[in-house]
């Protein structure tokens, strides 16, 4: 059986980040990470690995060459192969773009089962998932909190729905969506740390495994960033004074009536 | 292309989500400047009172029914809503972002090859241009996207994005018919509803939420009295989520939900980066706290400097003095 686990790497929620070019571009301080909720789903493809023994698992992520280390991560937890699909100068605001991009991979490559987190920390889109599994004709499901271990050519999944929790049964080949609570991602050792400083992640250019590069262009792009604002900060908070906790209460929510209207 | 507004209208138990009814009222405000129409698009209604509550709202409204089409599933919805799309051709199809929304939208967008913009907070025009506004890197960034298609564009909205405007008709019902045989790659085995006739934590106008610095999980009895008062929810940092106080549903910031209420309480919250990224855009913010140099007073609005086993007895009786006033 085999695994595939899209990851993303993102700023690390500490870095700075400015608005550069007039609002038009975004400077990025060099803190990156993998995404957070992509670490719950290499973390679930190697316990179903540790299950059934027969299982690869490919993470793969489409982005700059930076991405790499983010793969590194993958490789280090135990990750069988990593695959970076370069972005050079196509990367684009449109998800769909992406989604284009790593359904061509899974296609050439080849899968049992596709894992992801719920979002990426940076855009915050969470649209990959579903998009991905329409492009390649395949089930998904999202919020998956829980994968028993695959069985005659189906699995069993908890999700979350609106107010509620739900099992399903899914065919394979499907895409699953994970999210914080399936378990808890490990730390790599350090002998995984080794083999992951030495591994050899091939670069991959769109290109090579049949896609329309030239549907994949910024000029194709059918939603792109107009401007960056700053949001508007609040004005320094005001303390509510009073000689004892009822006094403060009680001015409390003559500001919260009076000045703010929200009560 | 005339520019017609569908809005997807979702169902929260016998009735109909709240963002759904802020999305129908935007969509008006914007098809009224372009003499153009507003639909509500309802599938597989659970109630003939579910139709009615919405009908006030779009100027028209389609109703798709069908057996089978009273639970949402995207296998069953997307292709009705692909032939409603290609037969309608509206230039603009919101929906919220929830569960349902994030699930349903971008599989609906691959499968038309449509332009899709996620989890925004607002929208306008510059001439016939839309512009839609949307938070990233956790609310640090605002961006403005713009749309580069002519066919129709996917937008969802965070709940509470939009004010409800009082309602002013009452729509034409367009009656649909829809297949409601689900594919046979997923099949539902159980389902268990825990939070029904709640409010959900990112619709909900009110939230009250415990921090830390509220010492256990037995002290959040008082925050969830004062939580039921308000109809509001609720909320955890993560470091109460991690501890097994609150369940995972209830945190909010980076790992957990987004929530812009009008009215955030933070009792006992410190204000940690993860956490400020998931209620920053709440309309006003309260902060309770021990420590003056807790990092939430640089979010917050208001705040109390205090012992919030003190203040929150007080806070509750005044909110429900407050009520008792409003009748």
């Amino acid at each position: 059986m085999k695994i595939l686990v899209f990851v993303k790497q993102v700023a690390d929620t500490e870095a700075r980040i400015t608005i550069t070019n007039n609002g038009r571009s975004l400077e990025v301080e060099n803190k990156y990470a993998l995404n957070f909720f992509d670490e719950f789903a290499i973390e679930e493809a190697l316990r179903i690995k540790e299950r059934l023994k027969d299982v690869e698992v490919v993470v793969c992520s489409y982005g700059p060459k930076r991405s790499i280390e983010a793969l590194r991560t993958a490789i280090a937890m135990g990750a069988d192969r990593a695959v970076l699909i370069d972005s050079k100068d196509l990367d684009t605001d449109d998800p769909l773009i992406t989604a284009k991009i790593l359904s061509g991979f899974a296609k050439g490559d080849g899968f049992d089962m596709i894992l992801c987190g719920k979002q990426a920390i940076d855009d915050e889109n969470a649209t990959i998932g579903p998009m991905v599994a329409e492009m390649l004709h395949i089930p998904h499901v999202g919020l998956v909190t829980k994968i028993e271990t695959p069985e005659g050519g189906e699995v069993r999944v908890d999700r979350d729905i609106e107010g509620g929790r739900q099992t399903v049964k899914v065919k394979l080949p499907c895409l699953l969506i994970v999210q914080k609570g399936i378990n808890e991602p490990r730390v790599p050792l350090i002998t995984g740390v080794m083999k992951a400083m030495k591994a050899n992640i091939p670069v991959l250019d769109p290109a090579t495994y049949g896609i329309d590069v030239n549907s994949c262009t910024k000029e194709e792009a059918k939603v792109k960033v107009v401007r960056y604002e700053s949001p508007g900060g609040r004005p320094p908070v005001k303390f509510i004074e009073g000689a004892t906790a009822e006094e403060k209460a009680k001015r409390l929510i003559k500001v919260l009536k009076e000045e703010a209207r929200v009560l | 292309m005339a520019k017609d507004i569908f809005v997807f209208i979702e169902g929260k138990d016998e009735g109909v989500r709240k963002s759904s009814i802020e999305l129908l009222s935007k969509a008006k405000g914007i098809t009224k400047n372009h003499n153009s129409t507003t639909y509500g698009i309802l599938i597989g209604p659970k109630s003939e009172e579910m139709v009615d509550t919405v009908r006030p709202y779009p100027d028209k409204l389609i109703v798709v029914r069908g057996d089978g089409l009273d639970e949402y599933r995207w296998d069953t919805y997307t292709p009705i809503l692909e032939r409603l799309i290609k037969t309608y051709r509206p230039f603009l199809f919101l929906g919220p972002s929830t569960i349902t929304g994030k699930d349903l939208f971008p599989r609906l967008a691959a499968r038309l090859g449509a332009a899709y913009i996620s989890d925004a907070t607002g929208i306008e025009f510059e001439g016939e241009e839309a512009l839609v506004k949307k938070a990233m890197f956790g609310g640090k960034i605002i961006s403005w996207m713009g749309i580069n298609e002519k066919d129709c564009a996917l937008v969802t909205f965070r709940p509470n994005s939009f004010s409800i405007d009082r309602p002013s008709g009452m729509a034409e019902v367009i009656e649909e018919m829809g297949d409601g045989k689900s594919e046979e790659a997923i099949t539902v085995l159980e389902t268990k509803k825990t939070m029904e006739k709640k409010v959900d934590l990112q619709e909900a106008d009110f939230i009250i939420c415990g921090g830390r610095g509220m010492k256990g999980p037995e002290q959040f009895g008082i925050i969830e009295e004062i939580a039921s008062l308000m109809e509001g929810r609720v909320g955890a940092s993560r470091a109460v989520v991690d501890a097994k106080w609150r369940d995972y549903e209830d945190q909010i910031g980076k790992s957990g939900k987004t929530v812009s209420p009008k009215l955030y309480i933070g009792c006992g919250v410190s204000g940690a980066l993860h956490h400020t990224m998931g209620m920053d855009t709440s309309k006003v913010i309260v902060a309770i706290n021990k420590d003056p140099n807790a990092p939430i007073f640089q979010y917050a609005d208001y705040g109390i400097v205090d012992d919030l086993f003190d203040v929150l007895p007080a806070l509750k009786e005044e909110l429900k003095k407050l009520k008792e006033q409003a009748g």
